[in-house]
């Protein structure tokens, strides 16, 4: 029934969005949108007592681990939608979106949302493989739609490097299929299926089969060597969809190598596969942190710190203990939420300067008081600072890591200092300067504050609230749900 | 007498080897050739061969899924999508893709061949232990070789239009691929046949936008820029 809920009330939104008129009806069902997928995710978490299939058929299956996803998703979702009614207001009248895309915009968007959460749902890899491709394609429409040649160009680099890498990925399938037929007469593609049957697949085909697999996974979500379409795609994109696509599309590749890997555990290919995740997590990161340091441009920063992040989930995901995944799991949610209130704050920040670069940026905490102090904060909680949910996240991972392997946990940790370089050099460098110290060309008239239109400061504030809470106290619901999904997934 | 030559599997297996190798040129034509509109024939010389090859193979086997297979591609891949991208390439008259990135011609059909080899060499590492026969083995190799070269082209030419087709040959290739090595669900083609579409559909979208009123418009942005984001 959940994913009737779910179609239905997402093509009821698109059908509403489709005929509505204004921006501000357009906003709002789109917000009612996200809402209602929240309050079906919750109805379902719980009501769910065990994983089951859905809609009659082995083609999507409901469990903790897709619920979790599916509501991390909504949640950024609403956030955005949120932060959209005031930030594509101001982008229209910018003239950088054109108003007869604004409707394409929350369409696009809308439809974004019912892919997204189709594909958590899904239990056949090959639907799931299809939902992921259509993900990317409306998330490059939204990376595009404000048409000028940077974003075409970024969007454009987006769907062939990811669909590209999907391709592999489809040829892993194909491999998983002939090696499922092998074992169990006909060929399944059935994640449940595959699970169940682990033990009983060759380590060898496996192998080969994963690597494939990961090759699309790694693309969708930003892995080293395949990152490099998204510091383009991140930045250009107009902020409310760059939240998006670093809080919720980011996670459906790390979701495919979780269910994949939670496969190959099983067997023996594990310590092989394990070794190959560390390896390229590691990559990532030391690739991410290096572009970093230097960075001149805000939204890249944040885009890169998304690379560097991802390659800590595969270490997560890489270490393989039940206390890794658990605070994977949690990472996963800390991850979205911060770099969304960065996202929305660097938003602000844009309107204001209307530019990205450090040299543009000054008087922030007069100017945008409420921006500035978001992406202040954000970028301690992003960095991993106690009091914040990263902190203690990262914590348990590296500890966990440390009967792994000492030499990986000293170099993730130097590397992370230099994360942490980078953010601090980028703040001192941009929110330090004053216009009143003149320049070379003498006294620059201050800029004039940009209005703050309604609705783009609720997000950042109730994100910088929910990270302070779930850093220093972790609820029990919450503690239930990961374990649940940790036990699920065949750790325990 | 053509019937008695086509009930004969080893002669069919025999054309299907040939076919194998026009596939391959194809690929290399994919590779180096300039002019827009022939890379668009080529495309869809490339379809309708793995149309046929799936045909032969139907005639071997007799699996209805591989007609399926053959009358799909031949609807969408011989016919639709060269048509579309054929109209779009007029409307940007963009007629030749001259510039290569990375690779000139020659040094990518050398990488080709190595590429060939690798697909080679690592296939039979894994399915030594898998009783595919010779005849689907050189499939899935030649499939993930069209796969690598599609890649290539992707890499190495400019234009957006050149990389969409280079993009579709990897799609065949994987296609290729899936024929020799699994007896797939046809419900899975016809997916992956919508996905294609879609993808076609919005790189060519952006393909225009590329083109010429975009450039007006974002040069009407800049004059206006000194409104943008204040609120009066």
């Amino acid at each position: 029934m959940i994913i009737l809920n779910y179609l239905a009330v997402g093509a009821v939104a698109f059908a509403l969005i489709l005929l509505s008129k204004s921006h501000r009806a357009m906003n709002v069902f789109f917000i009612l949108h996200t809402l209602a997928f929240l309050a079906i995710g919750f109805y379902a978490l719980l009501t769910i007592t065990a994983p089951g299939f859905e809609t009659g058929s082995e083609y999507f299956y409901v469990d903790h681990l897709s619920l979790y996803e599916v509501l991390i998703a909504a949640l950024l979702f609403f956030l955005a939608s949120v932060y959209a009614n005031g930030y594509v207001e101001s982008l229209m009248q910018a003239q950088e979106l054109h108003r007869n895309n604004l409707k394409i915009f929350y369409m696009v968007f809308s439809l974004l949302l019912t892919t997204v959460t189709l594909a958590f749902f899904s239990d056949n890899l090959a639907l799931f493989w299809i939902f992921a491709e259509l993900t990317t394609v409306f998330s490059a429409a939204l990376v595009a739609i404000l048409s000028a040649r940077e974003n075409i160009d970024a969007a454009i680099k987006y769907i062939f490097i990811a669909s590209g890498a999907m391709l592999f990925s489809f040829i892993g399938l194909i491999f998983l299929y002939t090696l499922s037929g092998e074992v169990l007469g006909s060929g399944t593609l059935n994640w449940t299926l595959l699970l169940e049957n682990a033990a009983l697949l060759s380590p060898k085909m496996l192998t080969a089969s994963f690597v494939f697999l990961f090759i699309g996974f790694a693309a969708k979500s930003g892995i080293f060597p395949f990152h490099t379409w998204l510091p383009d795609a991140h930045s250009k994109a107009p902020s409310a969809v760059s939240a998006i696509l670093s809080g919720v599309l980011l996670n459906i590749g790390v979701y495919g190598i979780l269910r994949m890997y939670s496969i190959v555990r099983q067997t023996q290919a594990e310590d092989m596969i394990s070794q190959f995740l560390l390896g390229f997590g590691l990559l990532t990161v030391a690739v991410a942190v290096l572009n970093m340091l230097l960075q001149k441009n805000l939204k890249m920063l944040i885009a890169f710190s998304s690379v560097e992040h991802m390659g800590i989930l595969l270490l997560g995901i890489g270490i393989g203990t039940p206390l890794a995944l658990f605070w994977t799991l949690f990472y996963i949610l800390a991850h979205s939420l911060t770099k969304a209130a960065l996202f929305f704050s660097a938003g602000i920040l844009h309107r204001q300067y209307e530019s990205n670069l450090i040299q543009d940026v000054k008087d922030v905490f007069s100017l945008q008081p409420i921006a500035g102090w978001g992406f202040v904060i954000g970028s301690f909680a992003i960095v991993g600072m106690p009091p914040f949910p990263i902190f203690s996240a990262k914590f348990f991972i590296l500890l966990e890591a440390f009967g792994f392997s000492k030499s990986l946990v000293f170099a993730v940790l130097l590397l992370l200092v230099i994360a942490s370089a980078a953010f601090a050099r980028f703040l001192i460098e941009a929110f330090t300067r004053s216009s009143k110290e003149a320049g070379t060309e003498g006294l620059e008239t201050p800029p004039l504050p940009y209005v703050v239109r309604s609705g783009m400061k609720f997000p950042i504030i109730s994100i910088i609230f929910m990270i302070l809470v779930l850093g220093v106290f972790f609820p029990e619901s919450l503690k239930n749900l990961l374990n649940e999904i940790v036990y699920e997934l065949g750790y325990l | 007498m053509i019937s008695s030559f086509l009930a004969d599997p080893a002669f069919l297996e025999d054309i299907i080897r040939i076919l194998f190798v026009f596939v391959l040129i194809t690929a290399a034509f994919t590779l180096s050739t300039r002019n827009i509109a022939s890379l668009l024939t080529v495309y869809a010389v490339q379809s309708l061969l793995l149309v046929l090859i799936a045909e032969f193979l139907y005639l071997i086997e007799g699996n209805k899924t591989l007609l399926a297979i053959a009358v799909l591609t031949l609807v969408s891949k011989v016919m639709l999508i060269p048509l579309f991208i054929n109209l779009i390439g007029e409307k940007i008259k963009i007629s030749r893709d001259l510039k290569f990135n990375y690779l000139e011609p020659t040094a990518s059909l050398l990488v080709s061949m190595g590429l060939i080899l690798l697909a080679y060499v690592f296939l039979s590492g894994f399915f030594n232990e898998y009783v595919l026969g010779k005849l689907f083995f050189m499939g899935a190799v030649i499939g993930l070789s069209l796969t690598l070269m599609g890649m290539l082209v992707i890499f190495s030419r400019r234009k957006v239009i050149t990389k969409a087709i280079g993009y579709l040959t990897m799609e065949n290739g994987v296609l290729l691929f899936g024929i020799f090595v699994a007896d797939l669900p046809f419900i899975i083609e016809i997916l992956i046949v919508i996905d294609l579409m879609i993808l076609v559909l919005l790189t060519t979208i952006l393909a225009i936008g590329l083109d010429s009123t975009i450039e007006e418009y974002h040069q009407h942005l800049q004059t206006l820029k000194i409104w943008s984001g204040r609120d009066n």
